[in-house]
């Protein structure tokens, strides 16, 4: 049957469109990422005529700057701490919205909502917040919690915590949905089953409700990741990268590299170490919880 | 916030969970916990809306209350200012959406119903390259695509921007859902019409597309949002001479705002209300095309 099917797989205006599509992805994604790891062996400039072949002379100049080390352990802190905390987050949030009553599904609707929107308004809207003079401070001096106004974005170390409360918020409505709906794939029957034992609630979730939801926690947690070493945006209308590059991720930096300093080639190199640490770290994170799913 | 508690006083009483047997005051302490958790997480939301709404006089004293009275004078004001950059931007996000999706939805449906006519072997490897587009920070590629556009003589200009957009990830997510969705396509179908002397072209037109409904619906839907919500793209591809789409505009707008809180809050919400509302109406789909395959 397949077999009839394929024989007249021939036809030439299928083949076109299909080819076509093909080649706009070589040609934007492929060529794309060759031409960085060209580029990367090259000081090309803008300014300068012609480039030269420097070998990986951009890659060792990558082990001794500074702000790219700033860059990468910044971007990996927030990749790990708020693909934890967003996921966290997630489960718990499924876990009480998890009801199929009216207001409930009110609820789960506008969790959603962080989501819909552009990372830009994110950053802007918590830029407001988290100003010196913004509601979090007058909220917080008015509880008595502080005694003057916080410098949330000021301060290098507060602004890295807000860059990650925000990416947190916004990823934590992506997370809630996907594991509402790993729930609700849970059989009811296995939690009547470990009440007839006598199974308390939190040995219900630890060997039922976690456990069930690991496909789920898969696909969320690859995606939260993803998000979290691709982050610009956000970063672009809250911070700047700044205060001092405190919260400049390595895509703003590869950013600034190549259209403010003007050096694409050593824009390309740091390029494609973030490519390889994305490949990597995606790749691999993947391969264990897949294994998790499975083990469990 | 009036439509949340309308809506808790008109719930249906909640049944007790199945499982667990719980009383009913455990069930209401629930709904009370879970509402004050989602008002809390969609402060910011509510922030945007009411302020949208108030002087800047308001804002500043009483940024948490509603708007008493409200005013509309931000959302005229953002409408009539004399460079149009709301409405400019919110026609070049439209155009640049649908133009873009106009391209990727038949491509990526061409290109996911030939690939299911090829080997098994050759399908998984091309997925696998495909799976890189989606995993890729756009950082990466950016400055080598602009290279591209140049060279086509399309950089900054709005068919380089749709180019970059069909080319790129987009198209893998679109690839990813139509070769899912294929999956579940029975082979008779497509045999059936085959014998009938069908040729390729037509079958996909007349037979796998309109089968395909519910899997363009998703690419729809989300390719909408992410490129109606993207900042990179138009901010580096289009730059600055071509006029902005809603993102990149409100971005710039925020450096001659900064302290204008009303006005920049009026220009949030004009921005925010299409998304919201798209999401809002089609939301079932939307999360529907989230969770498929979390909850395997």
């Amino acid at each position: 049957m397949i077999t009839r099917v394929r024989r007249r797989h021939g036809d030439p205006a299928l083949t076109a469109l299909a080819l076509l599509a093909l080649g706009l992805y070589i040609l934007f994604i492929i060529v794309p990422v060759v031409m960085s790891g060209w580029k990367s062996l090259t000081d090309e400039n803008p300014i300068m005529a012609q480039s030269h072949f420097i070998g990986l002379a951009n890659y060792t100049a990558m082990t001794h700057d500074d702000a790219l080390a700033s860059s990468l352990s910044f971007t990996l802190v927030m990749a790990g701490a708020v693909t934890i905390i967003a996921n966290a987050a997630g489960i718990g949030f499924a876990m009480l919205l998890n009801k199929t009553s009216l207001s409930f599904r009110v609820m789960r609707t506008v969790a959603f909502l962080p989501q819909v929107l552009s990372g830009v308004i994110v950053g802007f809207v918590w830029r407001y917040i988290l100003a010196q003079d913004g509601i979090l401070n007058h909220i917080l001096m008015a509880l008595g919690i502080i005694g003057g106004p916080v410098s949330w974005l000021g301060n290098p170390d507060l602004a890295m915590f807000s860059v990650g409360l925000v990416a947190a918020w916004v990823l934590t409505g992506f997370t809630t949905v996907v594991h509402l709906a790993a729930l609700q794939s849970i059989p009811v029957e296995l939690y009547q089953a470990a009440t007839v034992d006598g199974a308390g609630r939190w040995q219900q979730f630890r060997r039922i409700t976690f456990p069930m939801l690991a496909p789920g926690t898969t696909i969320s947690v690859t995606i939260s990741l993803i998000t979290m070493l691709k982050l610009y945006d956000i970063i672009a209308a809250l911070t700047g990268g700044g205060p001092a590059f405190a919260t400049q991720s390595t895509a703003l930096y590869i950013i600034n590299l190549a259209f403010t300093d003007d050096r694409f080639g050593y824009a390309s190199a740091v390029a494609m170490l973030l490519l390889a640490l994305s490949a990597v770290i995606a790749l691999s994170v993947t391969t264990l919880l897949r294994r998790r799913e499975v083990d469990l | 916030m009036s439509l949340l508690t309308a809506q808790r006083r008109s719930a249906p009483p909640i049944a007790p969970s199945p499982a667990r047997g719980r009383r009913p005051w455990a069930s209401r302490g629930r709904l009370v916990v879970a509402g004050l958790l989602t008002l809390a997480f969609v402060s910011p939301i509510y922030l945007t809306i009411v302020n949208a709404f108030k002087t800047q006089g308001q804002i500043i004293q009483n940024p948490e209350a509603p708007p008493a009275p409200p005013t509309l004078q931000n959302l005229t004001g953002a409408l009539s200012r004399p460079d149009h950059i709301v409405q400019l931007g919110l026609a070049n996000s439209a155009l640049t959406v649908v133009a873009s999706l106009v391209l990727i939805i038949p491509l990526g449906a061409a290109f996911s119903f030939w690939l299911t006519r090829r080997s098994a072997r050759f399908r998984r490897i091309v997925l696998a390259i495909f799976g890189a587009g989606l995993m890729i920070p756009p950082a990466v590629v950016l400055l080598p695509t602009i290279k591209i556009l140049i060279f086509l003589h399309l950089d900054h200009t709005y068919p380089g921007l749709v180019l970059a957009n069909v080319g790129g990830g987009y198209l893998s997510f679109a690839v990813f859902v139509y070769s899912g969705f294929l999956r579940s396509v029975p082979d008779e179908i497509i045999e059936a019409a085959a014998i009938d002397g069908a040729g390729a072209l037509r079958i996909w037109w007349k037979i796998v597309m309109p089968l395909l409904r519910p899997a363009t619906a998703t690419v729809a839907i989300f390719l909408s949002l992410w490129i109606w919500n993207d900042f990179m793209n138009p901010q580096f591809i289009l730059g600055p001479l071509q006029g902005q789409t809603i993102t990149t505009g409100l971005y710039l707008s925020l450096g001659q705002y900064s302290t204008n809180y009303a006005q920049l809050f009026g220009m949030m919400l004009l921005a925010a209300v299409i998304p919201v509302a798209g999401y809002l109406t089609v939301q079932k789909q939307f999360i529907a095309g989230l969770t498929t395959g979390a909850s395997k």
